[in-house]
């Protein structure tokens, strides 16, 4: 375990907050009006999934909790759990969708993710930035609508519906933001 | 992503940048209407006040003579103004580019902003309240026409009036079962702020305490925790008011209890949209705030200012009695456009 400053926050980290594990889901540093530093968290407690907000003196010392990372491959959902499986060892974990949340709508079989790990406990998923996914179902759109910022709503192969610009065709691949759910470009390679 | 390249790739992004230009259309019109002057004082300052919380922005200006001299960027023109006053001018506004170091990765604030600020002589907090209400009511017809509720972030603000009012000692009593005697000595007229007192207090409730640890970085963790989540989320803007003295470098203090400033803040669904004040206007009672503040400065690891003693020349000439405001105008269009950060209203080509 280390000492760590709340200037050395990162998203995903996972510290202790009160004597449990928490993950820092999000931070951002606020100054009230009249007055020092501070640093909001959104921390996600590990066992429960329930969320909690603090708000941190800055630079005032924090347990953060050392994990590794175990790459995993994603294989099926049921009984809101999701199942992984260690290719090397063929160990099969499973992450609660308390804890994967929306992310969950993005998550494709097959696919390796990185999956943290605290001593011998599971933690959770690490939340790619991007993910690439297929269209599967899209309307065609209308050829010289140029309305300023007219969209369409597509299917992705994961089944998530996304709002994407009217070019976007069936079979594109996309690369999306699955923090906020929006589409970024077109990476078709 | 540069802005320019998110432009690019969804237009709809466009939007925000219109409603930004009809906010501002609006704040003109509104204090037009008043007939109230509009100023333009400078960005770059020869001097600061010490604030010892903002970490200002420093450049140095190169004369004809190659003489290096020391220029800021202002973090308010709060202290302009005042000296505007001084010299005869009685209400007036400004809207201005603000810059404040070292508040980056945040929703709610950009090292660079705008700011709204406006003043009126012979006026107190409560005259600067009842502007506020009718700024944001004239803003929201400009641009919602009669429907006069709001939806920011899921919070619904219904804006009609009256909005909810509450004193800072009755949230703390409210919310967090604290009372301003428990964090405040009274008799103690060298410090009515003791942090032993209240680090005591905000031990109790499983804060942690460190060294250097001050009276008001307590006081804020504990607004901030326990407090500002109940801001401006029960339906209506919430406008608190009369905040303990070491929270405000430039107001005026209660006749009736020294230990409280006239000053308030107003919340909109968890938005801080703006910091008002019954301006301090005693000379003497001013520099010894100074001297306090530039003390704390010197003992934190801020950088060195060149203080701004022609603002204490100003007030001595004799500053009329006023009250001012500062509202941020990105937190304004954050607002009414709905977005979460205000980064998703400021063009940025980093």
């Amino acid at each position: 375990m280390t000492q760590i400053s709340t200037s050395q926050f990162q998203k995903g980290m996972f510290i202790d907050y009160r004597g449990e594990i928490h993950q820092i889901i999000e931070f951002q540093h606020v100054n009230p009006g009249k007055g020092s530093a501070f640093v909001r968290t959104k921390l996600k407690n590990v066992k429960t999934g329930n969320t909690v907000e603090f708000t941190y003196k800055s630079g005032e010392d924090v347990l953060e909790l050392p994990v590794f990372i175990r790459e995993m491959q994603y294989l099926y959902k049921a009984d809101k759990q999701y199942f992984f499986m260690d290719r090397n060892s063929f160990e099969q974990f499973s992450i609660s969708d308390s804890l994967v949340g929306s992310f969950g709508n993005y998550l494709k079989e097959g696919i390796l993710y990185q999956i943290y790990q605290h001593e011998d406990k599971i933690l959770g998923l690490k939340y790619p930035k991007i993910v690439k996914l297929k269209v599967t179902e899209a309307e065609e759109g209308i050829r010289g609508n140029t309305v300023s910022g007219a969209k369409k709503t597509v299917i992705l192969e994961t089944a998530i519906k996304i709002q994407v610009p009217l070019f976007i065709k069936k079979g594109d691949i996309l690369a999306i933001n699955p923090d906020t759910g929006e589409y970024l470009e077109r990476v078709n390679d | 992503m540069p802005t320019w390249r998110e432009l690019k790739n969804n237009s709809q992004l466009w939007d925000v940048f219109y409603l930004r230009q009809q906010i501002i259309s609006a704040i003109r019109e509104f204090f037009d209407r008043k007939n109230i002057l509009e100023v333009f004082t400078p960005i770059l300052q020869p001097a600061v006040i010490p604030e010892s919380y903002h970490e200002v922005f420093s450049t140095t200006l190169i004369d004809r003579k190659l003489k290096k001299n020391t220029r800021y960027l202002i973090p308010s023109p709060e202290v302009s103004i005042k000296k505007l006053l001084a010299a005869g001018l009685t209400n007036c506004f400004e809207i201005t580019r603000c810059f404040r170091n070292r508040e980056s990765g945040s929703n709610f604030h950009n090292p660079e902003f705008t700011s709204l600020e406006w003043y009126r002589t012979a006026a107190t907090y409560f005259d600067i309240m009842k502007d506020c209400e009718e700024l944001i009511l004239f803003i929201n017809e400009k641009i919602n026409k009669n429907n006069k509720t709001l939806i920011y972030q899921n919070y619904t603000v219904d804006l009609t009036l009256p909005w909810e009012k509450i004193s800072v000692a009755q949230a703390f009593k409210t919310y967090s079962n604290i009372s301003l005697a428990e964090i405040t000595d009274v008799k103690n007229k060298n410090n009515p702020f003791p942090t032993k007192k209240i680090a005591e207090i905000a031990r109790k409730k499983g804060y942690r305490i460190f060294k250097n640890n001050t009276w008001e970085e307590f006081f804020n963790q504990i607004y901030l925790n326990e407090i500002e989540p109940h801001l401006g989320v029960n339906g209506k803007p919430t406008i608190i008011y009369d905040y303990p003295a070491p929270l405000a470098a430039l107001g005026k203090l209660k006749k009736n209890d020294s230990r409280i400033v006239e000053r308030f803040e107003i919340y909109l669904g968890r938005i801080e949209l703006a910091d008002a004040c019954t301006e301090l206007t005693n000379y003497s009672e001013q520099k010894r705030r100074f001297k306090a503040s530039e003390n704390e400065i010197v003992n934190s690891t801020k950088n060195q200012i060149v203080v701004d003693f022609d603002f204490l020349e100003a007030l001595k000439s004799g500053l009329p009695d006023c009250a001012g405001i500062a509202m941020g105008i990105d937190r304004l269009i954050m607002l009414f456009a709905d977005k979460k950060s205000i980064s998703d209203t400021l063009l940025t080509f980093e």
